[in-house]
């Protein structure tokens, strides 16, 4: 009876020297989109930080729902230690709420100016603080069907009247010239309107709006918004009908694309993984190349900025320092990130590092190394557009996709709708809830 | 003086456990529904006078949401659309339970076996719902695309596309998965009918339609006048059809107020004017049920 005793007491002692031993480490919790996956997230990103970062553990959690999740969290005051949000106006908001910790000076430590691109260091830069890093970054692009270009011994269209000529001929040919559509995502109205807005106006009018000098109300504006009115609803050139852009989404415009029903996709390098899946599955060939520019406004082709995700840290949060470390460990090892990336195509966890073709490994996809090593020269020399989801407020931002769907039926015209815009932003600015937008 | 008066004034000790041992049944669940259902209504109400955009602290703005609300041309257009969902709901389904009901009524063999089949859609997930007649009704591969390949072409066009056609779709689905339970309420209610007065309206020489409007529906008139007033509340709130089928579009065209009040409340950050549309949905209610404990004291029999 006593040897048993001694038994359980020498157990109880080992039991509670593993729990306090565990609570020695330093857990960083992150919370991140559930389409991730996490076993491979697990090897190639948590396992190796663990390991190379004894006394911290950190921890990724899937989560659905991840905005309506977080913002209960932080009403809480339970949310993880990274808070990872969709982008800007989630940022803006946060900030104005103070639940995000200002990283300026320890980002003026640690260098993490010179390791990111600088427009997507500025992009976290709020009046002089550093309040989030972007997760992944990410352009709009021209990805079209190549074996149907090929067989109609199509070019690639450059400018606006290439672009009519092939949408012509496909039409022709009883093919669609371009597919897409909103379904399971309300917001992809936007995806258009930036893209129509960059290329026709041109990215130094937009960006000239965007500060505050131009109005929206003005004809490079409006002529970019007449221009995709008169694609979508008038020749219904992106599947079939303007009906039809209600009725497609994720599956069905790939589905076209990948299986020669469509010629192109206007669409953002995250449709790099939606390209290698399903024209995996019908064996025809795909490519991309930069948007064509609309109108001479624009001048030479550009990339639109786009950050996908970011990170921040919660200011509740117990110990700060040990998430500062994750985030730099991140900064620091490309391999590891690019590692993650390939899981995705290179189109998710490409957090904007200075990387260059030797970076990447040796069987990624050719056509995507191509993708970022043009983007980094085109975006070093200054050739960059905005998308919507980084650079506007959020006011406007749902006004521009809510509304252009009424104006692509006929029943709002093209000046009450940028006049709409226009009052939003001023509304905003007034508010002081407009986002960073890098200098050109 | 009486036991019963004795009682009332000196209650004894056995008759206080007694109300409290009431009182412990009945208390989880009223903490429940005060946590739960109570304080967040009362927030909720009280963030429709706020600029509360879901993060941070609230600022007392009065009356503006309700204003903006009264100049806002997608919230009238949104409530419009809610008053034509009740007024098809309250038609279609309800009309098409009854009959599946009576018809069923006098089933003898197989009758559960139609129950279950009428029930099974309302027991699956709305996800899955939506998801399986988004392929049925898809223009390229659904119905309508297979029934042109015969001739049959009215129905080949994107059908949750297209404005005119977009809410009656979704309504259609929505009612698809509905019927079932209205079809079993009325089944239960129509079983508990004596078939004695049937027999009696037979001897009169009643038709069976005529033993249907004489006997059937006024037996069933409890459950009926419920299952109206659930279909007026349940139209108000109505929400995961529309937002998976067509997110309340294109162009508004099946905005509704729940819908509305999503993307106000979480793409817009203006809680505290979602809050308000939320505050309009809980008046329309509030309507209806006042409308039908009025009636009803005004001596109707419902």
């Amino acid at each position: 009876m006593k040897q048993l005793q001694l038994l359980l007491l020498v157990l109880v002692i080992l039991l509670l020297g593993s729990v306090t031993m565990a609570q020695d480490e330093i857990v960083v919790t992150w919370w991140t989109e559930d389409y991730i996956d996490i076993e491979q997230i697990n090897a190639a990103l948590v396992e190796p930080f663990n390991a190379a970062n004894p006394g911290i553990r950190l921890e990724i959690t899937p989560t659905t729902e991840l905005n309506n999740t977080l913002r209960t969290a932080l009403a809480a005051g339970e949310a993880p230690d990274i808070l990872q949000t969709p982008g800007a106006s989630f940022i803006a908001e946060f900030l104005r709420s103070g639940l995000i910790l200002d990283l300026a000076d320890v980002a003026d430590q640690m260098g993490w100016e010179e390791k990111l691109l600088p427009w997507a260091y500025q992009s976290g830069v709020i009046e002089g603080g550093l309040y989030s890093i972007p997760l992944t970054y990410e352009s709009m692009v021209l990805l079209y069907n190549k074996t149907v270009f090929d067989e109609n011994g199509w070019a690639v269209p450059t400018t606006l009247a290439e672009l009519e000529a092939i949408a012509e001929e496909a039409v022709a040919i009883g093919i669609n010239p371009l597919t897409y559509g909103n379904v399971g995502w309300q917001p992809t109205n936007e995806h258009l309107v930036g893209i129509y807005l960059n290329n026709y106006a041109g990215p130094e009018n937009v960006y000239q709006a965007l500060i505050g000098e131009k109005s929206w109300t003005d004809p490079e504006f409006a002529g970019a918004i007449e221009l995709l009115r008169t694609h979508i609803a008038d020749n219904g050139w992106f599947g079939g009908s303007l009906e039809t852009y209600f009725a497609y989404g994720w599956d069905e415009f790939w589905a076209e694309l990948a299986s020669g029903e469509a010629a192109m996709m206007m669409i953002g390098t995250w449709g790099f993984r939606g390209a290698n899946e399903f024209f995996g599955e019908t064996g025809m060939e795909w490519d991309w190349a930069p948007l064509p520019v609309l109108s001479e406004l624009a001048g030479e082709y550009n990339y639109e900025l786009a950050t996908g995700s970011t990170l921040s840290v919660n200011a509740s949060s117990d110990h700060p320092e040990a998430v500062i470390t994750v985030l730099d460990w991140i900064m620091n090892n490309k391999e590891v990130v690019l590692n993650v990336a390939s899981g995705y195509g290179y189109g998710e966890f490409m957090v904007p590092l200075v990387y260059t073709s030797d970076d990447f490994p040796a069987d990624a996809d050719p056509r995507i190394v191509r993708f970022f090593a043009d983007f980094a020269q085109v975006t070093g020399e200054g050739r960059v557009g905005y998308t919507t989801w980084t650079f506007w407020p959020a006011d406007p931002n749902v006004q521009l996709w809510e509304a252009v769907e009424q104006v692509w039926f006929g029943d709002l015209g093209v000046e009450d709708y940028l006049a709409e815009h226009q009052a939003l932003w001023d509304a905003a600015r007034e508010s002081g809830v407009t986002l960073p937008i890098p200098a050109r | 003086m009486t036991n019963s008066a004795q009682l009332a004034h000196h209650p004894s000790r056995n008759q206080l456990l007694e109300n409290l041992g009431r009182w412990a049944f009945v208390l989880p669940v009223l903490l429940i529904n005060l946590v739960v259902v109570v304080i967040p209504s009362v927030v909720g109400l009280g963030a429709a006078f706020t600029d509360w955009t879901g993060y941070g602290t609230p600022n007392f703005i009065g009356l503006e949401n309700f204003q903006r609300l009264l100049s806002d041309g997608v919230f009238f257009k949104a409530l419009q659309n809610n008053l034509l969902w009740t007024a098809l709901f309250l038609t279609a389904p309800i009309a098409v339970g009854l009959l599946g009901a009576y018809l069923l009524s006098s089933i003898k063999t197989g009758q559960m076996i139609f129950r279950i089949a009428y029930f099974i859609p309302y027991v699956i997930a709305s996800v899955v719902n939506t998801q399986i007649w988004r392929q049925l009704l898809h223009p390229r591969v659904g119905i309508g695309a297979w029934l042109a390949d015969y001739g049959i072409t009215f129905l080949d066009f994107p059908i949750f596309g297209t404005r005119s056609t977009a809410l009656y779709a979704v309504a259609f689905v929505d009612a698809w998965h509905f019927w079932g339970f209205l079809v079993v309420i009325y089944l239960a209610a129509m079983s508990a009918v004596d078939t004695e007065l049937y027999e009696v309206a037979r001897l009169d020489g009643a038709t069976r339609l005529q033993q249907f409007r004489f006997v059937t529906l006024p037996s069933i008139r409890p459950t009926l006048v419920f299952s109206i007033l659930m279909i007026i509340i349940w139209s108000s709130t109505t929400f995961d059809y529309v937002y998976m089928l067509t997110s309340g579009g294109p162009a508004n065209s099946s905005e509704l107020m729940s819908t509305y009040l999503y993307i106000n409340a979480f793409n817009r950050f203006d809680a505290g004017y979602a809050a308000s549309i939320g505050m309009m949905m809980s008046i329309w209610v509030g309507l209806a049920v006042s409308g039908f404990v009025y009636l009803r004291r005004r001596g109707w029999e419902i």
